[in-house]
This record gives structure tokens, sequence and C-alpha cells, in this order.
């Protein structure tokens, strides 16, 4: 493999080693305590195992050596030689984003010598937290007396999982199962789903001795506190079990609270089947203690074995911009399909001999097939362009569990939605602004315990960052219930700044008044400080947000709480749209924005405060003629063609000369240089090659409903 | 022009019902090879502005392409006359003449009778983005000697979007400063 | 001429791809890879392998449980077989070494490292 592609790859599988990471982390951060589950610390141990592997044959060793004290810290937390406490996590929490940057640097060929720097200091605590005493027990597995050929294939964690089984009290089985080679995997699969809700699978140890070439069999170490008939009840009749201690299990002073009074164990001789029925008299088949494993196992390790058996054949990795090739052969295949059905038109109605004619109905028959395998071959790639929010959602949730421990406040996150899907373009553009706006509710919006009390409000103040889909936009909501905005003080603050005049002022209902937040020189003092990061407002994450067509909008109120509401369309890709004339040139108008189309007289038109207006079955909407906000000639005429676009509960009237009809579109960004041209998202292009412009309704909406605020220069 | 030379402005030229554009990276540099001098000076791509002959450095050029449509951009820059499809990329084309002053308004491009038959669209890189600067004609490309650059005099034109003057023989060439020449 | 069959068991697709690199180097060899133990449990069967390299760290079955398979199974036990570990891990080391392994490389290695063994084990 050649030098530039190898570490490509090694990048490619880091990432995915970190994000695994994260997400096991986080989910090990639950409030409540209570044991963490052992297979999600193995997960997140194995995963730090890999990293360092893994960066040390690429020579990354400052990657590499962090990773090596994670893993140290997790190997003595899953061996329980380590408590798992808060700190813990939010080192291992600042390893991960240690190690994403380092990697980001990597990538970008950057020097990494601070970040070296702060990996050796947070290397050093992360070994610090990682000495915990190891334990001085006689070894408990020696007492119970397990077949010392099964114990030398264990590994030191696995005989801790047996170890912490055995102390536990539960009891101890074999499972044997011998499957065909074809479909083993797919066997021990459903084998392990069976298992898991009884109790923990410590082991899977292939035999030597299967029956014949075509098959293997497999012992399955299992705990359970569950009685022998009821775990052989859910196994397949083809699987045997048999217990695989010799000795009950027989604590020394002083005992574990949970266990009754000690029992003498029945001596037991070395048959080969040991029973350990509901019947018998140790107190170990007895209900289970509370702490178990199984009762704390449910479907989040069973999906995780599932889904590490899946992840070796089901998923292919695709690099986005291979995708955003194809869109572009499928926009390509859509003129061509344009072509032919304008081709099988004019056959159709050619005069003279009946052949064009008939040539002309197959042609559209065709035609129309292959609209149809289109539409489906671009609804299949716009599905695999889409990724779920829980991506940048779980790397926010991870920040905020940190912030807020670092703030003092008493805050709970609420998030949801995470399955919510998005094209994954807009999902990388979306951590950044989300990322101010949380931030935004920690610092600003949420006030300190004593303050909350004071106002009669709960201790706890509550964040909640969630997403749902509706129809053609996904809504993402970044809402606290803290000390919500003072509009006196924006009335001010907007007036001192020059953003508007007292009389303006005057005229503003409170949304717009609030929405005044978002005009740049806004927030200033140390709003901006070192938590909001690169020193930009909330005028920045707006524009962000309308590069990506979408929306922002804000409702508070003083002492309560503020709402940022983000509207987003589900894909920037392949868009169906509107084309319109304007003084000849043709435009288009996104679909998911258009709302209607209208025809209105000019004499029906209004004007208020010099805005002209007109009215649709009672509704005032703003009127705009393109033709003259363009500065292009315009026409005379007695009755205009009027398109109603809207975003949330904006509306405006797109006055145009000619419609054109609707057409899917691959729209194509306009290059750097023209970025900040009002009103223009981008263009696309036609069947002869033509460009086109398209619209950008949010901005059009943004310049236009709110005329009062200084309109974009160009 | 030799024959040579010709072959080389031919293989920019940019035809619509081609798939595909050979790029400035893929040219024959034969003759560098068979020029070996001590200074060796840089390739430049002449073209006229106004009866005045303009260069820029070839790494510079990404192609040069003849005159396609043109979409206008309202509320666009003011020296920009409009969006161009570069198979598929849609890049921006400026009008230089108004940068210099050599003009006091944008062409229209409107129908082939707007440019003269020899104008061409020269498709500079930039970092800020690729765009595309309409020419009257281009000449060819030129080897100057950057060591005998001299500054620009007064010429009663923009001095900052010109990198300097470039004398080959008894011709003049006005080098142009890319960056600024398309801000 | 018969190749000889090496098979490289390695759940992360970049360091199996170096290993496969490096022993590729020697000519008469035929590198085939495993990703998991399963996947090699799969793979055994199919070619007559001359070397075994395998990972200990790996999802599904862990590295010295195939070691110990291999070794107790007629078939394999004497296929020689190196293991592979990372540097802190010496106690699964040693207990690939007692359940039969006849090497054991350490991460980060070099190139030669691995194909002095390959070559010596394999006598070419």
């Amino acid at each position: 493999m050649s030098e530039p592609r190898a570490l490509n790859e090694f990048i490619v599988e880091a990432n995915e080693i970190l994000e695994t990471l994260g997400r096991e982390l986080l989910a090990l951060d639950q409030p409540g305590g209570g044991e963490a589950d052992p297979d999600r610390l193995n997960a997140v141990f194995r995963a730090a195992h890999s990293l360092k592997g893994l960066s040390s044959m690429f020579g990354l060793d400052g990657i590499s050596k962090l990773a090596h004290r994670a893993e140290d810290v997790l190997d003595a937390l899953r061996l329980g030689r380590a408590p798992l406490s808060a700190t813990l996590l939010d080192s291992l929490g600042q390893a991960v984003d240690v190690l994403e940057h380092m990697l980001g640097a990597v990538s970008r060929g950057e020097d990494q010598a601070d970040l070296n720097a702060a990996a050796d200091a947070l290397g050093t605590e992360l070994t610090r937290l990682a000495t915990g005493e190891a334990s001085t027990d006689a070894d408990v597995l020696d007492q119970v007396g397990i077949d010392p050929q099964v114990r030398a294939v264990f590994t030191e964690y696995e005989e801790h999982r047996l170890r912490e089984n055995v102390k536990k009290g539960v009891g101890l089985w074999k499972v044997r199962a011998v499957f065909s080679l074809t479909d083993f995997d797919v066997r021990l699969a459903d084998l392990n789903r069976v298992l898991k809700p009884l109790g923990e699978v410590v082991s899977t140890l292939p035999s030597s001795q299967p029956g014949d070439d075509a098959s293997i069999a497999f012992d399955l170490i299992f705990g359970s506190a569950r009685s022998r008939t009821e775990i052989s009840s859910v196994l397949p009749s083809d699987i045997s079990m048999e217990g695989l201690t010799k000795r009950a299990f027989t604590p020394t002073p002083p005992p574990p609270p949970s266990m009754p009074a000690r029992p003498s164990p029945t001596p037991y001789n070395a048959k080969p089947l040991p029973s350990w029925d509901e019947s018998s008299g140790s107190g170990f088949a007895l209900p289970a203690p509370p702490s178990s494993s199984p009762s704390g196992l449910s479907s989040p390790s069973r999906v995780q074995t599932d889904a590490s058996l899946r992840s070796l054949t089901n998923t292919v990795r695709v690099d986005i911009t291979r995708l955003d090739g194809l869109m572009n052969s499928i926009g390509e295949l859509l003129l061509v399909r344009g072509n032919l059905e304008r081709l099988a038109e004019a056959a159709r109605n050619a005069t003279g001999s009946a052949l064009p004619k008939l040539w002309g109905q197959e042609l559209q028959r065709e035609a129309r097939t292959l609209a149809r395998r289109l539409d489906e071959l671009q609804k299949g790639v716009l599905e695999v362009r889409m990724v779920p929010l829980v991506q940048v959602f779980d790397k926010l949730a991870r920040l905020m569990r940190r912030l807020v421990r670092e703030s003092g406040k008493e805050v709970d996150f609420d998030m949801s939605g995470g399955d919510v899907e998005l094209d994954k373009l807009i999902v990388e553009e979306l951590s950044d602004p989300l990322m101010h706006l949380l931030r935004n509710a920690l610092d600003h919006g949420v006030e300190l315990p004593s303050a909350r009390v004071q106002k009669g409000k709960d201790e706890r103040a509550t964040i909640g960052l969630v997403a749902r889909q509706q129809g053609n936009h996904v809504i993402i909501e970044v809402k606290d219930d803290g000390a919500g905005l003072d509009e006196s003080r924006i009335r001010e603050v907007a007036i001192s700044r020059g953003l508007v005049t007292e009389e303006q002022v005057e005229e503003m209902d409170r949304r717009e008044l609030l929405n005044l937040v978002f005009q740049p020189g806004f927030s200033t003092r140390k709003d901006v400080s070192e938590l909001s990061g690169r020193g930009v407002g909330l005028d920045v994450v707006k524009t962000n947000l309308q590069r990506l067509s979408g929306l922002i909008d804000i409702d508070s109120r003083r002492y309560a709480g503020t709402t940022f509401t983000l509207t987003l369309p589900l894909t920037l890709a392949i868009i169906r749209a509107l084309m319109v004339n304007v003084s000849r040139r043709t435009y288009a108008i996104p679909l998911n924005a258009v709302l209607e189309i209208v025809p209105v007289r000019e004499d029906a038109l209004r004007t208020i405060e010099k805005r002209e207006v007109f009215e649709v079955r009672g509704q005032t909407i703003p009127f705009v003629r393109l033709a003259r906000l363009f500065g292009l000639e315009e026409e005379k005429r007695t009755v205009h063609y009027v398109v109603v676009v809207g975003i949330a509960q904006q509306r405006l009237g797109l006055a145009v000369d000619e419609l054109l009809g609707q057409q899917d579109i691959v729209t194509k960004p306009l290059s750097g240089r023209l970025r900040g041209t009002p009103g223009v998202s981008g263009a696309t292009e036609l069947g002869d090659r033509r460009a086109v412009l398209v619209l950008d309704i949010a901005a059009l909406l943004e310049e236009i409903v709110r005329p009062q605020l200084e309109p974009r220069s160009a | 022009m030799t024959p040579r030379f010709d072959q080389l402005l031919d293989r920019f030229f940019y035809r619509p019902d081609e798939d595909e554009g050979p790029y400035l990276a893929n040219a024959p540099r034969v003759e560098r090879a068979a020029h070996a001098m001590e200074e060796v000076p840089e390739e430049f791509l002449s073209f006229s502005l106004e009866g005045e002959t303009y260069a820029v450095p070839i790494h510079a050029v990404r192609e040069i392409l003849k005159i396609t449509a043109v979409t206008e951009i309202p509320r666009a820059a003011k020296n920009v006359i409009g969006l161009i499809n570069v198979r598929g990329e849609m890049l921006p084309l400026y009008d230089v003449k108004t940068r210099l002053k050599l003009s006091t308004k944008l062409p229209q491009l409107r129908g082939a009778g707007d440019v003269p038959r020899a104008a061409r669209i020269v498709l500079l890189k930039d970092l800020e983005g690729d765009a595309g600067i309409l020419v009257d004609r281009v000449s060819g490309v030129v080897k100057l000697q950057l060591s005998k650059l001299e500054e620009a005099p007064d010429l009663g034109v923009e001095r900052s979007a010109i990198a300097g003057i470039a004398r080959r023989g008894e011709d003049l060439f006005i080098l142009l400063d890319v960056e600024q020449a398309l801000s | 001429m018969s190749t000889r069959k090496v098979l490289i068991v390695e759940d992360s697709g970049a360091t199996r791809e170096l290993l496969r690199a490096a022993v590729e180097t020697i000519v008469e060899i035929e590198v085939h890879t495993a990703i998991s133990g399963f996947d090699a449990l799969k793979v055994l069967p199919r070619h007559r392998f001359e070397l075994i390299i395998t990972d200990i760290n790996m999802p599904d079955i862990n590295g010295l449980e195939l070691i110990n398979f291999v070794k107790k199974n007629p078939h394999y036990k004497d296929t020689p077989l190196f293991v592979v570990t990372t540097e802190g891990r010496e106690a699964d080391r040693d207990r690939g070494l007692l359940l039969g392994a006849n090497e054991y490389v350490i991460k980060p290695f070099q190139p030669e490292t691995i194909l002095g063994l390959v070559r010596q084990y394999l006598k070419l």
C-alpha cells in the first residue's frame, strides 16, 4: 500500500475507534451509580488498546502514548482495581478530545508539539488515577475448582469476570454447542442472544474436538443465577450444558452483605455432570442478589454483541466525495431524461407518417420508466448520504458534561432525536453552531443554583437538545429553562450600537426584537469568552446556517428560559425546483420552499409602510418584484404571477414573468468568491449546459421581511 | 506563431462537445527541455486588452476557453460579468478592463456579436477560488526573464493590479497581478 | 513453483495491510488474511497454511483462544504460529507462549523482524 493511502486507511480506522470510544464512555456516564456494564467497559478498553497498537505501527508516538495511558486506566477499571468515578470519566473524556485533535493534526499534516504537551500532562493524570490496589484475596477460582486446562485459556480479564461471577454466588456453566463451519457465527450470535438476559457469557472457547471436518465446537463459559432447568429451557435441543465448577464457593470472612448465612457446602464427587438444581442445599441458587449482572445487562450489551459480529460483514465505508460524484452522475442522467422526453414529445407531434408518432409513444413510455428508475436511484443515493444526528449529538453531550461540571451549576442535559437523519454535509456543519448555542445556554441562560432558588425555580436547570423531522425539513431545538432574555436590555443595546433607531424599535413586535440578537455587532463584552471560541457571535451562527439553507429563530421569556429553533432542509444535493423566468433570465426556486402560486392583479396591491403587500385568504403577505430587486428590466403588467414562498412562519410573494415548470436539479455551490451574493444559494446546469442560479429563499425572506434592518450589501 | 506553438494553444481550447478538456498540467513541456539557459526564464501567457499586451504566469492559468454562455448574477460584485459553467463547475467571470480603468462599463455578453471573434476566457487558478477573465485575444506563450522586471510607470492605470513590466526585445508585456485583478 | 501460504489474523485493517505488505516481499509467499477469530476459523480449513500470524486483541474470540484451538487441533497443531502483541500486555504474551505459540512479536515492529522469523520458520 502506498504511503498516503496507508495513512488514509489509518486515519479512517483511528477515527472509527475514537467514535466508538466516545460513544461507549458516554454510555458509562449514567447518573445514579450502580455497576458499570462490564461488556461496555471491556469495549472501551479494547478500543484504547487497538488505538495504541494501530498508532504505534504508524509511528505516531504521541497518540500511542496517550492511548496507552488510557488503556491502563481502563484495564484497572475492568479488572476491578479502580472504581469508576466522575473524575475518571472526565479525564477519559478529555483524553478522547485530545486524541481527536491529534488525529486531526495528523490528517492535515500539521505539527503536534503543543498537543503533545497537553497529551503528556493528561497522560500523567490518567496514570495517577489508574493506580488502585491490587486485590490480595486468595484466588476464589482456586476454591471452586475449575479444570486447569480450561483456565489456562482465559485472559486475565476473563478470569476477573469469572471471579466476579463466583463472588456474587452465581452458578458457572459450560454450554457446549457444535455448529457447522458455514454458519457458526450466526448461530453463535443467536445463542448469545438467548443467554444474555439470563447471565453473562464470560468467554467463548472454540474446542478442538469436533466430530468432523465440516463442523466446529464451542464451549461458552456462562455465569448465571438462574436454575439449570431455566437455562436449558432457552437452549436449542442440540446444545448441552454442564456445570463448570466442582465445588461451591465458600467466602472467607467477612462475608459480603448480600450473601445469606454460610451454609456448609455439600460435598460433590467429581461426577462429569454435577448438577446445580434449584433444590440443592447451597444458598447460591437462590434469587439473584441485587447487584448481579443478569438484571443489569439489557439490550445495550445484547445489541453490542450483535453489532460486533455484524460489523464484519454489513457495512462499507464510503468517502463523501464519491457520493458527490454519484450525485453528479445522477444529475447528468436527469438532464438526459429531460431531453429524451422532449424528443419523444416532438416525435409524437410530428405530422406526416405514422411511424414517428409510434416511436414517439414508445419513447415516451421508456422515458417514463427511466424517470421512475432514476427516482429510485436518486432516493437511494440520497439515503446513503444521510447520517443520524447522533454522531454530532454525542460529541456535544460529552462537551456539555464537562462544561457543566466546570461551571458549578446544576444542570440536566436532555437529548433526543439522535436518530433523525440529515445529509452528512449538513450534519458536519452543524456541530459548531450547536456548540455555540449550547455554550450560550449554559453561560448566559442557566443561573447559579442559589439564584434559581431565589426565583422559586428548581435548583437543577435543564438544557435540552431536541431534533425531529417535519416534512422536508428537520427542526432542532436548543432550549434552556434559565434566565431568558431581557427585552428592555436588548432594546438598549441595539439602540446604543446603532443597529436600530428608537422609532424603529417601537414598531417591532416581540419576536422581531428578540431576533436583533442575530445582528452583527450585537454581542459584545466577553460574551465571546474563551468558551465561545473563535470570538464570534450569534450572527455568524445565523450566517453559517443560511449557507446550509437553514433558518434560526429565537423565543424567550424573562426568568423562564430561551429556545432557539433551527430549521434545516433534509438535503442540499438534488432538489426539486420550480423554474421561472424573470426579465427573460431563468432562475430556480427550491420547491420545498414554495407554498403556492397565485395570480395577483396589479391593482390589488397595497402598500404598508412603503412595503408592497397583497392578500391571500385573509393573510397579508409581503410582495417583491424580482425584476426590480435584481436590477433588471421590468415589464408593465396587469396581473403578476406570484410564487408564494415560506419557511417556518415567514411568507413572501415573488413576482415572476413566466412559470416554466418543475425540474430536479443538482445544486452546486457558487465558488468561494461569489459566496456572499445576496439571495443566491447556488447554481445548476440545465440540459443545454446553461448555468441557472438557484434562489436562496431563506436569505430573501430575511432581506425582505425585515426591512427595518440594513440590507446586506453586495 | 510557429506551427508547434499553434498545436500547443490548440490543446488548451475547450470545445463544448468534448467531454474532457485538457489541463495545462498535461501540456507537453518539450520546448523547455530543449532550451537550457543559464537563467531559466519563466513562461507567461500573453493576451491583449484594448490593444495593450498583458501577461500572467503560466502556472496560474488553468485553461483557455472560447466564449460560452454567461449567466448574469444579480447584485454580485461590480467587476463580475457573470457565471460560467465549466464542465459542471460554476465559476465567476471577471472583467479586468474596468479594474484596470481601460473601460468604464461591464461588457454585455448577450449574444455572439457582443465580443470580438478572437476573444477568449482565460481561466485562472487562485486560492480563493478559480475564476475566469475576459480577454480580447490570446497571443501566446512567452518566456520572460524576471530579473529584468521593471516597476510599472504611471500609465494612468490602476497600479495595484499590475505586478510589473517586462520587455523582450522590442515588445512590452504588462504583468498582471492575478489576485488583485480578481478582487 | 508452489507458493507457501501464510495466514494473517488481525482485526485492524490498516495494520493488516502493513503486515501483508511486509510478508509479501518474500516472493514465494501467498498471504491470506482473516479479520477476526471467527473469520480465521472459517479460512483455516480452506488452505494448507504453513504459518499463522495472529493478533491477541480481537473482538469475538481473542487470540489466545484461537491459539489454543489451533494447537490442540490435530490438523493444525504442527503449524508454526506467531503471536503479535503490544507492549504492556506481557501476561497475554506469556499465556500465548504457554499455549503453544512458537514466537511472539511486539508492536510496533520493523518489517525485518517479522521477515527474519518468517524466513527462519519457513526455511526460505
